[in-house]
């Protein structure tokens, strides 16, 4: 019955979603309905998973299986006939490119670096040549397949170290409420490839050296070696995190006098920092250019918030029931942390994983403060939790474990109802603060600055036209909507920082002489940048007025190019207009 | 003592005709099912070349299903840095060649396995899979209303998404086909949802050069050559009819095309 609730709470979330598509977007009965979906998905499972009758192994996997299955789902109908979401097309683009050049490591304007990891088009490539199916079909196959696989590894690595089949279903549940689980963590990106990987990585690991394996710690050696090296080439910060998790194994065998797993986990992390920096060096040094603005900048924001020499991150947004739902959140798992790391001192203290789980899961406290403290830190938190969030769920569910056990016999029930309410809490907040944000919850009409509301014919017409008729690469300015867009379908080299030309009266000598020093070839103006503010909180992709605008960009902002010289109007589709800058 | 190999076979066997399958043109229906299965098959036999039948259902499927993945990740690097194009052909050839040597693998080991008196259930076990699947009636009637709806909640957001209504829209283009060009690409393509009539209006500097009308059904472009210069400027105007009083879209380029800075 938990499968059939699940599925309907999927077709009602569909069914919101095409209320939304035809017009419905903003009416609160939709957004009631979408609700109404999750709680099919999400409730009966919590409710089975937590419950205290008894439970079977098999069962505990197929609710798992479920949940997960019914979430990526979910996603799948928010975009069902193309990828929309920004990270998907910039891996489409490269998939595309390998197909059509047989070549890896070709030019990705709209991500730079992905081509170097390219785990994920290779394995979408081979299966696109195999069946014969669309990119779009055997990435979404690829990315759904992987996201599933995860969640086993995890169930998995769970039981083996808590030693409970409950107790790693109720991680998994955990595990499930970060708030990327439903969307970047199953998405069509490198990362979702690689956490598989690094999933499998851990779990030979783990195998490695126990005593029951020693007729096969040949396979075990060389599945996580195989392992090691796919997580490598497919993503890069995944390999690093790698490296770390088994470091802090290892330190945690060696506090807790697990030679063997010391050793063995020494090897894996020596293999696998070898393999992440012989990669960098050689295959991809481009990372760390890539990777340097985004450590910078968190490092920075953490400096100014201890030391309060500026402020930190902006004050957070969006509608109230969000806002309590993150707070209630936070509590909740800041009280429920300790409880678990007490359990793992009463039970677990000679066990050096659940420890290592143990000294990870505090790593959850440093990512709330770059969340609330750091300016623009809510990315950089979000993307933390995807692996925080690992080690977090064993211990909240060691947590819970605790609080039902140590409960007298009579307020038992009472407890495991707190528990559910706590884990639906965890559930909803990850779904309500994650990807995509309350006002493109539901698909729609076009929204300006709106991500995968900004996605609409007009933007892939405008943008395979540039493809066919000016080639590729060509460098545009435009603005935050259209980017994803014209770097995907149109295979163009679209620049972030190209705000100061569509925020003035006239086209300035110095504007010009900007361009030409950015080697700016067209420019994209979209005319409904004058309509209606940014959905995003700006306008472009580096915008000096981010979160500021009052009013939409003045038409004359907009039109100023039509009679300036030096630039001819090459296109014109009613709402887009794109300009070429002659050479000088 | 009888092993059953057919999982071997069968492997062997979906390598054969998928890549058959593709030199033959078979409609996608066929080639995605076979597609998918040679995509898994060498997982699933490096995953017994390593660990035998020693892992349970869930762990052998997670095991095989991140082989799988690693086959044509690490395969493709191997082929690219060997100089090999990663087209279709290469990948075909990596999984069905990954398939037949992993058969091999997998033959050998059993057959020493044999000699060394290892248990008989390491054959063949994908076979007695479905055994241990096995689920009761009810749960299957659920599990298949459960898939019966999820199919009908992705058929309903297909079908929200193709009823989603655009405004539609007409593109019209004048680009020289390069900076020393004597004649520039002018076009129009149609994404109004139904067939229009256009007019299109050419002039040079204030003079009209050519006119055209015609009729565009959705979905199609119209496109000509049209003579550029640079002693003058180009503008073109199109006309959505009956409305030839103010223009629907317009293009210019500039017969200078050397900027006065």
């Amino acid at each position: 019955m938990v499968a059939v609730s699940a599925a309907t709470g999927v077709l009602i979330v569909a069914a919101a979603y095409s209320a939304g598509r035809l017009g419905h977007a903003n009416s609160p009965w939709a957004d009631r309905t979408y609700w109404l979906g999750q709680t099919l998905i999400l409730a009966p499972t919590a409710f089975r998973l937590l419950s205290r009758r008894f439970l079977a192994r098999s069962e505990t996997v197929t609710l798992i299986t479920v949940l997960t299955i019914a979430e990526y789902l979910a996603m799948v109908c928010y975009s069902p006939s193309a990828f929309t979401y920004a990270d998907e097309l910039e891996h489409w683009r490269s998939t595309v490119n390998i197909l059509q050049s047989g070549r890896l490591f070709t030019v990705n304007y709209l991500l730079p670096i992905g081509p170097h990891y390219p785990g994920l088009e290779e394995a979408t490539a081979a299966l696109v040549s195999a069946t014969g199916l669309s990119v779009f079909t055997c990435g979404l196959i690829v990315a759904g397949i992987a996201h599933l696989l995860l969640v086993y590894v995890l169930y998995w690595l769970f039981r083996e170290v808590s030693g409970s089949y409950r107790i790693a279903g109720v991680a998994v549940l955990c595990y499930a409420s970060n708030s990327l689980f439903a969307s970047f963590d199953s998405m069509f990106v490198y990362q979702t490839l690689a956490l598989l990987f690094f999933g499998l990585t851990l779990v030979a690991a783990r195998r490695l050296p126990s005593p029951g394996a020693a007729g096969q710690r040949v396979g075990w050696f060389t599945l996580a070696v195989l392992a090691i090296a796919a997580t490598v080439v497919t993503h890069h910060v995944t390999s690093y995190v790698l490296v770390a998790t088994l470091v802090v194994v290892t330190v945690a065998a060696l506090v807790t006098g697990n030679w063997r797993t010391a050793g063995w986990t020494t090897v894996l992390s020596m293999l696998s920092a070898t393999a992440a920096v012989g990669w960098l060096a050689f295959a991809a040094p481009q990372t760390w250019t890539y990777l340097q603005p985004y450590a910078d900048g968190a490092l920075r924001g953490l400096r100014q918030a201890f030391t309060g020499g500026n402020a930190g991150a902006p004050p957070v947004s969006g509608p109230l029931g969000n806002r309590v739902l993150g707070a209630a959140a936070v509590l909740a798992i800041s009280a429920l942390l300790p409880v678990g790391w007490w359990r793992v001192w009463r039970r677990y203290r000679l066990k050096s994983w659940v420890v290592a789980m143990a000294a990870g899961s505090a790593c959850w406290y440093a990512v709330v403060i770059v969340r609330f403290a750091v300016a623009d830190g809510s990315e950089l938190a979000g993307r933390a939790e995807t692996f925080v969030f690992m080690p977090t769920a064993l211990i909240l569910a060691l947590g819970l474990r605790q609080l039902v056990v140590t409960t007298v016999r009579w307020r038992a029930r009472a407890v495991s109802a707190a528990a559910l309410v706590v884990v639906l809490l965890l559930l909803f907040d990850g779904l309500a603060n994650g990807w995509p944000p309350y006002w493109e919850r539901l698909p729609g009409q076009y929204l300006v600055a709106g991500f995968e509301r900004s996605v609409e014919p007009e933007e892939i017409a405008a943008a395979t036209w540039s493809l066919a008729v000016l080639g590729p690469g060509n460098r545009f300015a435009t603005d935050l909507g259209s980017y994803p867009v014209l770097g995907s379908y149109g295979d163009q080299d679209p620049l972030r920082d190209v705000a100061y030309l569509y925020t003035s009266r006239t086209v300035a000598r110095g504007a010009l002489s900007q361009a030409e020093a950015q080697s700016l070839r067209y420019i994209l103006v979209d005319q409904r940048l004058s309509q209606s503010l940014p959905a995003a909180g700006q306008y472009f992709p580096v915008d000096p007025n981010a979160g500021k605008y009052t009013h939409p960009l003045p038409t004359a902002d907009l039109d100023k190019f039509n009679d300036a010289f030096g630039v001819d109007r090459i296109y014109d589709s009613g709402n887009i207009v794109i300009y070429e800058l002659l050479e000088p | 003592m009888v092993r059953s190999q057919a999982d071997l076979g069968a492997t062997a066997a979906v390598a054969v005709l998928a890549c058959a399958a593709a030199a033959m043109g078979a409609p996608v229906a066929v080639t995605a099912v076979l597609g998918i299965v040679l995509f898994v098959a060498p997982g699933y036999l490096l995953g017994q070349l390593l660990f035998g039948s020693h892992l349970a259902g869930l762990e052998r499927m997670v095991v095989a299903a991140g082989l799988a993945f690693c086959v044509p990740v690490l395969g493709g690097l191997i082929l690219y840095a060997a100089g090999v194009p990663l087209h279709r052909t290469a990948w075909l050839a990596l999984l069905a060649g990954a398939t037949l040597a992993g058969d091999l693998g997998v033959f050998v080991r059993r057959f020493l396995g044999r000699n060394s008196g290892a248990p008989a259930q390491e054959a063949g076990s994908l076979i007695k899979w479905p055994e241990a699947w096995r689920l009761p009636t009810r749960h299957a009637v659920a599990y298949g209303a459960a898939v019966v709806i999820a199919v009908g909640a992705v058929a309903l957001a297909g079908v929200g998404a193709v009823r989603q209504h655009y405004a539609g829209f007409t593109q019209l283009w004048l680009v020289p086909k390069d900076p020393d060009a004597q004649t520039a690409n002018l076009g129009v393509a149609n994404y109004e949802g139904r067939t229009i009539q256009y007019k299109l209006v050419v002039w040079h500097n204030k003079r009209v050069a050519a006119t055209w009308e015609f009729n565009l059904a959705n979905g199609r472009a119209w496109q000509q050559a049209t003579q550029f210069s640079d002693r003058y400027t180009i503008t073109a105007k199109l006309y959505r009819l009956p409305d030839a009083s103010s223009a629907y879209r317009y293009v210019v380029i500039q017969g200078d095309r050397t900027p006065s800075s």
